[in-house]
């Protein structure tokens, strides 16, 4: 019922799986901002060649990831079709009435799709190799110097790290709650606009109640348990930077020299 | 309703990472107006089965007859929602589907979804939380205000209101006390009974599959292990522990009586009467012996 790839956490042994966190965090938020620098078919070839390396040394089928990217092509499309008709420069390809489209608006609308595949598949990697925990471990340790200036990064991880819990926890829910409404006869798939909206209060109004009620339990679980914050508490899984991360920043830095040279 | 079950085969996620066989060839049929019991122990595929009856889950491989609704493997437009106004689905923990403002209105939320009007689903709905035993006064009240059981019977009218044939129970009594389990079971028995409806149960408690069924599905690995009257299958206390079920308590001090007794028969007794009387005809005849 839920198909989606993005945010999923799949385990496995590979060499991405086995990367600290936190240079998987860097490295994706290094990648995503590198990206801008790709304007031609060199660079674009590079990111591209980039992710399909990362997809093969994360041992992920390709195509379980294109399956999960089909909902984003959608997105994907629409973008494309827009730069294509409003994006000028270059000479003229085609036109019709005030339609009008460029082999610069063409060239620019592939590589704003490239650009928006590109990103989604290295965050879909990064939570594909990463599970949640590591991710919210990750980001706790790399915004430390914060705690500083008195930010509550440990509280801030830590509602991140619940949330990201009960995500499958609440789709379970979803998807029982919907199989209960539907054998009673409910159907959301089906009918107007109108009906489907009707259709949804069957299904949020449990939802919440026992988010709430969950929410509750959890609170009254961690106090009988002693959580008292960040202060003096240790971590049941150390980060641990290897060589391994090194190498992979300075892949990504080595790929950033790259592009800056061989750009427009 | 007759059910049938033709070579069913379900994977859960195909073509993913996470593909699991959850049902593995299965065929069997459950009689019309007959209490079958599924039992099991966790993941061997017991609630699959079931959601396979009214059409929530739809078979890999394979044909499920249910009346005279047929559902196949990789067919799209069915008619479930028929099938659905037929068989009645208790899901575990059946409370947290109520949403609605008040009790009488969230009964009435499943025959209206089958086309009934306003007037004959509210009658519907009264029946049915009279046959739970709801009191009137209740029915204008918010079901949030109400306490577990009772929101578990409102829960339970909402599916009877649609007047099923035929309705599955998914571990109907887990988180009650003593006397709710009790109440519940008994309701179920009489629904059996009296409206002479098809009951399947899925259920842990190897007591109350022993008293309330005529029919017993032994799960194990996607695979029914055995199938038949629980006076055959509790008898098979070896088999049972092998797939982690133990038989019914009653049994299992019988075994201890007839130890004892030094005697080697088994005589199947679910009920603390039936029971009692095996345990004096033990006696007598030991004495008889002496």
């Amino acid at each position: 019922m839920f198909n989606l790839v993005i945010g999923q956490y799949v385990p496995s042994d590979s060499y991405v799986h086995r990367l600290d966190p936190r240079s998987k965090l860097i490295g994706v938020f290094l990648f995503v901002v590198i990206v801008f620098l790709a304007d031609n078919w060199l660079t674009n070839g590079l990111m591209v060649l980039f992710c399909f390396t990362g997809i093969l040394l994360s041992r992920m089928r390709f195509s379980f990831i294109y399956k999960g990217l089909r909902s984003v092509f959608i997105i994907v499309f629409i973008t494309f079709l827009l730069n294509l008709f409003l994006a000028s420069g270059g000479d003229t390809l085609f036109q019709w009435g005030w339609l009008r489209v460029t082999s610069g608006g063409l060239m620019q609308s592939i590589f704003i799709s490239i650009r928006i595949l590109v990103i989604i598949v290295v965050t879909t990697l990064l939570t594909l190799t990463t599970s949640p925990i590591e991710i919210t471990d990750g980001m706790e340790s790399l915004l430390n110097p914060l705690k500083k200036v008195r930010l509550p990064v440990h509280e801030f991880a830590l509602m991140m790290s619940i949330s990201l819990r009960f995500i499958p926890t609440l789709l379970e829910e979803t998807e029982k709650i919907i199989k209960a409404q539907a054998a009673r006869g409910s159907d959301f798939t089906t009918g107007s606009l109108k009906s489907r909206i009707k259709a949804l209060v069957p299904l949020l109004v449990p939802l919440f109640v026992g988010a709430f009620k969950r929410a509750e339990d959890l609170a009254m679980a961690m106090e009988a348990r002693g959580y008292h914050g960040d202060a003096g508490r240790t971590k049941l899984h150390q980060l641990n930077w290897s060589w391994r991360d090194t190498m992979l920043l300075t892949a990504i830095l080595l790929l950033t020299v790259l592009l800056i040279l061989t750009r427009n | 309703m007759d059910i049938t079950f033709e070579h069913v085969t379900h994977i859960y996620g195909q073509k993913t990472p996470f593909e699991k066989l959850a049902l593995d060839d299965v065929s069997l049929h459950i009689p019309s107006g007959s209490f079958t019991s599924v039992i099991g122990h966790t993941g061997s595929g017991k609630s699959t089965l079931v959601q396979h009856i009214n059409g929530l889950l739809k078979p890999s491989k394979g044909k499920i007859t249910a009346g005279d609704v047929v559902i196949r493997a990789n067919e799209k437009k069915q008619s479930l929602k028929k099938l659905r106004e037929k068989v009645g689905f208790v899901f575990q923990y059946p409370e947290h589907q109520l949403f609605e403002e008040s009790i009488i209105k969230d009964v009435c939320f499943g025959p209206m979804n089958f086309g009934v009007s306003d007037s004959e689903a509210t009658k519907r709905a009264e029946e049915s939380l009279n046959l739970v035993g709801i009191p009137a006064s209740y029915w204008h009240r918010s079901p949030f205000d109400l306490s577990g059981g009772q929101m578990r019977r409102v829960a339970i009218a909402g599916v009877l209101a649609a007047r099923p044939q035929a309705i599955i129970l998914d571990e109907p009594t887990a988180g009650l006390d003593p006397k709710g389990r009790q109440e519940m079971l008994d309701l179920f028995a009489e629904l059996h009974k009296r409206l002479s409806m098809t009951v399947i149960m899925v259920t842990h408690n190897m007591s109350d599959a022993a008293i309330y069924s005529d029919q017993v599905i032994v799960m194990n690995d996607g695979k029914p292990l055995m199938i038949g009257p629980p006076e055959h299958v509790f008898l098979q206390t070896e088999q049972l522990r092998r797939v982690g079920l133990e038989s019914p308590e009653t049994m299992l001090f019988l075994d201890k009586v007839m130890a004892k007794a030094r005697k080697k028969e088994r005589i199947p007794a679910f009920t603390i009467d039936q029971t009692a009387d095996v345990v004096i005809q033990i006696l007598n005849g030991v004495k008889n012996h002496v």
